[in-house]
């Protein structure tokens, strides 16, 4: 479903990407681990076009998206995708949140986007809190609306970015719960995360980067056990230790 | 002593301003109507002129930065005088009161376009990528998302310059509009008594200390993260 072929990126002179090639199926939960730095944040921004690639191509369903001619704001509503940060509308409701593009984007009228809203926050457990406004949220409640946010335009696939690590590890399991029944569900995901139960879990399989290459690939148990490259290696013994 | 017993008498005479104050609160009128609609029409062009610069759109955004530099780096009196005296040479024949409102604006727009500017950058990154990666345009992450956000942060800073320009139309008074300081120094020489010049400081305490007032509670309220 998304197929990248040799993507590089540049910042300045800075070699950010250098040649990631991949391939997404439906249904697939991809989980990209690698240490800081390593171009894990560009590449899901750069699938979501939020950032330019210097070269390559990214297909979703054979279609290259980083054509000139791609209506970009198309292709971001068939692709979703959750931040670390959170970057929920501080001036909205929980409910306005999840429903300001329903409206805006697709047209929907208030009731009907209303309903749609509700039913995705009580699928993430937060039909309570939908007239709460996100300061009076605590960490993984927050991510539950930014996940149900990015649910909201029914996408194709969603892209996670270490959309855990901003919480404290108490709320951390009430956001993996969401995104384990969502990959159950069927749903085609791209996780950068460094949870390891999570990737064993619903991780179809694992790539692990580093300095803008894929090192590594393989299924999850492959990876965490048994990893071939001596750079995975250290990098799990750093942080799981 | 008598210095101060002349002091009251020239300055604070009771008598002399009981009587110039209906005029003055006329002149007090004028001076809100006129630093209101100049702060209403600046707002506009303010908020116009910020969007095209931090959007960058080609030419316009440099024209719009000129206008800036323009108005922000020369005197608005020598601004008021431009439009009222200068103006009619290309055509341009403006009454008293619009020529003082056109470069009130003008001057105004030029500040609130780098309070809108400021405001519009302190807004997170994160926010347009939020609204974006929901397949928003961006003219509609600026519209739903941005602009609301801005709003409140600008209030602040939007509510000084207000204040800055009520005490700043009093320059209208060399275009002979009869705004609060022209009334009174009318007053002074028909009484032969600057005690008008008090009253009228007082009256326009009464407009500004409200409004300085109102910042520090917005700034408080946003300082507890209501915003
Ligand atoms: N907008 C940018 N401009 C310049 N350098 C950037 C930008 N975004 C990311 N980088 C650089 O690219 C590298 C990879 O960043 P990132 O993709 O965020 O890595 P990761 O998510 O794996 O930590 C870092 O060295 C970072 O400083
Ligand atoms: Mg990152």
């Amino acid at each position: 479903m998304i197929r990248i072929v040799d993507l590089y990126k540049k910042f300045g002179s800075i070699n950010v990407l250098n040649g990631v090639s991949l391939e997404v199926r439906k249904g697939d939960v991809l989980v990209i681990i690698g240490p800081s730095g390593s171009g894990k944040s560009t590449l899901l921004r750069c699938i979501n076009l939020l950032e330019e690639p210097t070269s390559g191509k990214i297909l979703l369903d054979g279609e290259d998206i980083t054509g000139k001619k791609i209506d970009k704001n198309k292709v971001r509503q068939r692709i979703g995708m959750v931040f670390q940060s959170f970057n929920l509308f501080p001036n909205m409701t929980v409910i306005g949140n999840v429903t300001l593009a329903l409206q805006k984007v697709l047209k929907m009228k208030p009731a009907e986007a209303k309903k749609a809203g509700t039913d995705l926050l009580t699928r993430v457990g937060l039909k309570d809190k939908i007239d709460a406004y996100p300061n009076q949220l605590s960490g993984g409640q927050k991510q539950r609306v930014a996940i149900a946010r990015a649910l909201a335009m029914n996408p194709e696939a969603i892209l996670f970015d270490e959309v855990t690590s901003a919480l404290d590890p108490e709320l951390v399991k009430e956001v993996l719960d969401v995104m384990k029944d969502l990959a159950k569900s069927g749903m085609t995901m791209l996780v950068v995360t460094h949870e390891m139960g999570f990737a064993k879990e619903v991780g179809s399989h694992v790539i692990f980067m580093d300095e803008g290459k894929i090192i590594e690939d393989g299924l999850a148990e492959e990876i965490f056990d048994n990893p071939r490259h001596p750079r995975t290696k250290a990098f799990l013994d750093a942080v799981l230790s | 002593m008598e210095g101060l017993a002349d002091l009251a008498q020239k300055y604070f005479s009771v008598s002399v301003i009981k009587e110039v104050f209906p005029f003055l609160l006329k002149g007090a009128l004028y001076t809100i109507i006129f630093s209101a609609s100049s702060e209403l029409i600046g707002i506009i062009v303010g908020l116009f002129t910020a969007i095209i610069r931090v959007t960058k759109v080609k030419v316009l955004s440099q024209i719009a930065t000129i206008y800036v530099d323009i108005f922000r780096g020369t005197p608005l009196l020598m601004q008021i005088i431009f439009v009222y005296y200068a103006l009619p040479y290309v055509g341009i024949n403006l009454p008293a009161p619009a020529a003082g409102i056109v470069a009130l604006s003008i001057n105004s727009g030029a500040y609130v376009s780098e309070i809108f500017r400021a405001g519009i950058e302190s807004i997170d990154k994160g926010q347009i990528e939020a609204a974006r990666s929901l397949g928003m345009s961006y003219a509609q992450a600026m519209r739903y998302v941005v602009i609301p956000q801005t709003m409140k942060r600008v209030l602040p800073p939007l509510t000084n310059e207000f204040v800055a320009l009520i005490k700043d139309s009093s320059l209208l008074s060399v275009i002979a509009i009869s705004e609060l300081l022209r009334t009174s120094k009318e007053m002074m020489t028909w009484k032969l008594n600057p005690s008008s010049l008090t009253a009228a400081a007082l009256l326009y305490l009464a407009i500004t200390v409200p409004l300085t007032r109102l910042v520090s509670y917005l700034e408080n309220k946003m300082k507890k993260g209501d915003v």
